[in-house]
């Protein structure tokens, strides 16, 4: 199960036959990286508004490709590698996602569930909220009482 | 993991079990290719470990960033987009370098190889310097985590917006992202520096340089870390 089989001619001698680069495919990754890192700095300096964290992404996520793909060879090395790092990457995404799912949300559904919750820090969950007497619980939106800290977003 | 491989290499050279494959050949493996693989697969699922672990500090940046977001404007003012630009550039231009050392390896320079290294552990060393700078000034400004947050005013930048009174939250996430990359340059020096005697021994050639490799690859895990990390903490 030599990496490059395919490609190789000698693909039974049991020998590592690992793809090479050559030294000027390296230095223009190199200078590719560079541009980009000059590029991310620049456009720090103009604001995008929403735009900014995507672009900063991009533009991140492009220099890791470069890295990965060719400096760790993974655009040539056995693809039983490259789908353990790609699965990584979508673990990755699935933790974010649900983490961020909740606290994101958190108190939108209140008048819906009949509960509160103090949004940011999930104190008195669902389920385990019993309403000051004064409060007339229930109300749909009701902002939650006595969080000072309610982002101003919500 | 090539270490033992080669220490059982070494002890079954010395007796008759029959083996007659290099001496860095462990007898388990059939092949060069087949113990090739197998060290590459292993140290892939290494770095899909690194790189979960390290995404528990970048949920916890997204979601603290998604609820304080004007807080992490005010606090990223404060970081040195110059410092903190210098080391990406020392930390890709290091990685350039050890991908060149794995390439001389291939080709069997061991005296390249041995240069392309010394240089990439030069750059790690370059790379803590500025970072030691960075923290000295912080502890001096008293940006600092949590709780231990108490700002002086002569020593934030000029003219940077006022930073909230739970800017401290920015700065744990700050130190323990730059902290955990930091603990992985200082053991990635002991692992080039470990390679380097390695291969100053004559230990790998053309058809051997597998350690190499895989010192190259964790290395490069720490590059593409900070890819991330730079634009996400100063560049705000």
């Amino acid at each position: 199960m030599a990496s490059q089989t395919s490609l190789h001619p000698h693909k039974d001698d049991g020998a590592v036959h690992a793809h090479i680069s050559s030294s000027a495919f390296y230095v223009a990754v190199f200078m590719a990286l560079i541009a980009l890192t000059v590029l991310t700095v620049g456009q720090s300096y103009v604001d995008l508004g929403r735009l900014n964290l995507i672009v900063v992404i991009l533009i991140a996520t492009t220099k890791a490709s470069l890295v990965v793909s060719f400096f760790m060879h993974l655009r040539y090395d056995n693809k039983f590698n490259a789908l353990i790092f790609i699965s990584c990457i979508f673990f990755i995404g699935v933790f974010f996602a649900y983490t961020m799912n909740d606290t994101e949300r958190r108190g939108e559904l209140d008048g819906d569930q009949n509960v509160r919750v103090l949004p940011k820090t999930g104190e008195d969950a669902p389920g385990g909220f019993v309403p000051h007497a004064a409060s007339s619980g229930g109300e749909h939106g009701a902002a939650p009482t006595g969080s000072g800290a309610a982002p101003a977003h919500h | 993991m090539s270490s033992e491989a080669t220490a059982n290499a070494e002890e079954h050279a010395h007796d008759d079990h029959g083996h007659h494959g290099p001496k860095w050949l462990a007898h388990h493996f059939d092949t060069p290719a087949q113990q090739f693989d197998a060290a590459k697969l292993g140290m892939w699922v290494f770095l899909a470990q690194e790189l979960l672990f390290f995404s528990g500090l970048f949920v916890a940046y997204g979601v603290y960033r998604s609820w304080y977001p004007e807080m992490f404007v005010a606090a990223s003012h404060q970081l040195d987009k110059i410092m903190g630009g210098t080391n990406t550039i020392v930390l890709l231009f290091s990685s350039f370098t050890a991908a060149m050392a794995v390439r001389s390896s291939q080709l069997g320079k061991q005296k390249a190889t041995g240069n392309y290294i010394l240089i990439t552990i030069f750059c790690a060393c370059v790379f803590l310097v500025i970072k030691y700078f960075e923290y000295t000034h912080k502890f001096h400004a008293g940006l600092l985590p949590g709780r231990f947050f108490h700002p002086h005013a002569e020593h934030l930048v000029a003219g940077a917006p006022a930073l909230p009174a739970n800017t401290g939250s920015f700065f744990s996430i700050y130190f323990m992202m730059t902290g955990v990359h930091g603990v992985h340059v200082v053991i990635g020096i002991g692992v080039l520096i470990w390679i380097w005697i390695r291969n100053n021994r004559g230990e790998f050639s053309k058809e051997f340089f597998t350690p190499v490799d895989i010192v190259a690859l964790y290395w490069h895990l720490v590059d593409l870390v900070w890819i991330y990390l730079f634009p996400l903490l100063y560049l705000i």
